[in-house]
């Protein structure tokens, strides 16, 4: 069977300490998934969409502050119009997936993969939390993209 | 006396509020436009390397970083009184034109194509960006579409789509590659199509928004923009003029070292956004208008073929200059062709692709200046450093800041056409904030924070009781 086409998308901003977490976490998977595209950006955009629609999955990656420091979580993700009314500032992954599947006709699986970080001020550089949450990132991504889509 | 508040505006880049203060019989006295962000970006920047502006002024905003990045580094090019190298300054224009693209495109396809399309009266649930991919999904692909073009030449060049690097002080870091400027190339047939259908849309619905023509901020006032000998369209390299609604010019040959005889800034008590007037006049007549909107009007042509043709047409919607603000959406889009034509002819250039992409100097001047057309109208970057090249000051005007006293203005007539009773309606209320929104105003920059908008509207009576409140 053909390899899943997977995009992986890190967001975050990488001025605010451990924010970063998605954008590193996604350059170290371009090693780790030659055959995935990686897209690191600042925030997520209504721009994404074009692209996503051409792909079997995607995995969000991102920084969050709910849970304990250096721990991961993971959330499946479908298509959300409750949540697509603005697409501006703060769009959610799943407002993407809506507008994907609304104008492209075809939405991705999706995941979000979210590392727990401790320090979110202004500066650059991680914490050893979320060093550990990208090393776990890291383990998880190649998993779920390889067992697409017998376990998903 | 009854006030009604609007807080926050929606769909504009940054958070404000709207108030229209009623008379003893519920008409309409006043109205007034509120920033309520600040950020303080002039301060922050006191005591570091001048070098250093361009990359720190581009994190003022997330819109229009790459128009901070620019007018910064022209500041820094003044200070080291460089003349940068030629394939430099036609990058950095391509630059320009690929930020007023992504920008005004964001201003017109997701912020306002709502109102065009659904309808100012529409239901506010469904009046926004998903409703028009809903019901118009192929113009919502086209907005995407052209965006990401902007956005993807801004990466190309500038390593990133938000908040790009690459624009230094006395030119650029590194050249451009074949292989970039053709794929950019292969793109502006598509946006060009994309952008001439977006014209030929909008300006067969004009004749169902002529109450928003008619009352959208449309009064006489003076315009400012950017000028040069050939009196083409300019953004990036001339002097500032400013003309009267007959199109007179009031002033002009305005440089840097002499931009504050002629453009006053005041602070508000009840904003952090200045307002910014011509300063021979004062504050109570010196109101004038900035963006695309004053571009068009001062410009005796584009200077590319397609734009040629849409700015002919667009000058005969009134018999001098174009008055009503709600035009600014159609200017926009006239910009954005003229942008895609400039960036094909820029790449075009055997020279684009030179080596010699950087002059580099010590500083040479204590102050330095930089202007720049960015998508929403002139923009100034005023530096002073000391004798090590840290800064002393900052100074920014802003295209929101110039518009500011136009913007309140407008916000007065259009409350005064629509608000008719002490009772609020979405129609009243959207039509306030869409008078807001043709001007695009981003208040990251202006005021110099970020944020997103909201709406909340309040009535207040004569007697400082609050009648009616909207909020969202």
């Amino acid at each position: 069977m053909a390899a899943p086409r997977a995009l992986l998308i890190g967001y975050g901003n990488t001025l605010r300490g451990d924010d970063a977490i998605g954008p590193l976490a996604v350059e170290r998977l371009r090693g780790l998934l030659p055959e995935a595209e990686c897209v690191s950006c600042h925030q997520l955009g209504p721009e994404l969409a074009g692209q996503m629609a051409a792909f079997d999955l995607v995995l969000f990656l991102d920084a969050s502050c709910d849970g304990a420091p250096g721990t991961v979580n993971l959330e499946r993700l479908w298509p959300d119009a409750g949540r697509a009314a603005s697409l501006t500032h703060h769009v959610h992954p799943a407002a993407l997936l809506e507008l994907t599947q609304t104008l492209y006709g075809h939405a991705p699986q999706a995941m979000l993969i979210t590392g727990v970080g401790a320090a979110f001020e202004n500066h650059q550089g991680l914490s050893e939390a979320a060093v550990r949450a990208i090393v776990e990132i890291c383990r998880i991504a190649p998993r779920l993209v390889q067992s697409f889509p017998s376990l998903w | 006396m009854p006030t009604i508040t609007i807080d926050p505006i929606t769909r504009i880049e940054g958070h404000s509020k709207v108030t229209i203060q009623l008379d003893e019989n519920g008409d309409v006295q006043g109205a007034r436009f509120h920033v309520t962000q600040v950020r303080g970006f002039e301060k922050l920047c006191e005591g570091r390397p001048f070098t250093e502006m361009p990359a720190l002024m581009a994190r003022i905003c997330g819109i229009c970083p790459t128009s901070h990045l620019l007018a910064s580094s022209k500041a820094c090019d003044d200070i080291m009184a460089v003349r940068i190298p030629e394939t430099a300054e036609k990058l950095r224009r391509i630059m320009n034109m690929a930020q007023i693209t992504q920008s005004h495109a964001l201003s017109f396809f997701y912020l306002s194509a709502p109102d065009f399309l659904l309808g100012m009266d529409a239901d506010p649930e469904e009046r926004n960006i998903m409703g028009v991919v809903r019901k118009f999904p192929q113009m919502a692909r086209d907005g995407i579409k052209l965006r990401q073009f902007g956005q993807r030449v801004l990466e190309t060049l500038g390593g990133k789509r938000v908040h790009p690097g690459w624009i230094v002080p006395g030119g650029v870091s590194h050249p451009l590659q074949a292989e970039q400027r053709d794929a950019i190339l292969a793109e502006i047939p598509e946006a060009l199509r994309i952008t001439r259908s977006a014209l030929q849309w909008f300006k067969g619905q004009i004749e169902n928004f002529r109450a928003e023509v008619r009352s959208f901020a449309n009064f006489p006032s003076m315009f400012l923009a950017m000028a040069n000998d050939t009196n083409e369209f300019s953004a990036y390299n001339g002097w500032l003029r400013f003309v009267d609604s007959n199109l007179n010019i009031v002033a002009d040959h305005i440089t840097g070292t002499d931009y504050q005889n002629y453009i006053g800034e005041s602070c508000n008590d009840d904003s952090y956004l200045k307002s910014t007037y011509f300063k021979p006049l004062g504050l109570a007549d010196g109101m004038y208008r900035v963006g695309p909107l004053a571009r068009l009007n001062m410009c005796q042509s584009a200077g590319t073929a397609q734009a040629d043709e849409e700015l002919a047409e667009f000058r005969e919607l009134e018999r001098h200059s174009v008055l009503s603000s709600f035009y600014y959406h159609y200017a926009r889009l006239i910009e954005i062709l003229f942008s895609v034509e400039r960036m094909e002819t820029l790449l075009n250039d055997p020279e684009i692709l030179g080596k010699n992409v950087r002059a580099h100097a010590s500083p040479n001047n204590f102050e330095g200046v930089g202007i720049l057309e960015a998508p929403r109208g002139t923009l100034i970057h005023h530096y002073k450093i000391d004798q090590n090249g840290l800064i002393e000051s900052a100074n920014m005007v802003i295209a929101t800041g110039h518009n500011n006293l136009a913007i309140n203005h407008g916000v007065l007539q259009v409350a005064r056409q629509f608000v008719k009773s002490k009772k609020l309606e979405q129609g009243m209320l959207n039509r306030v904030e869409a008078v807001v929104r043709a001007f695009d105003p981003c208040l990251s920059c202006s005021t110099h924070a970020a944020g997103e908008m909201a709406l909340d509207i309040q009535l207040i009576a004569a007697d400082g009781e609050v009648v009616d409140r909207m909020r969202r």
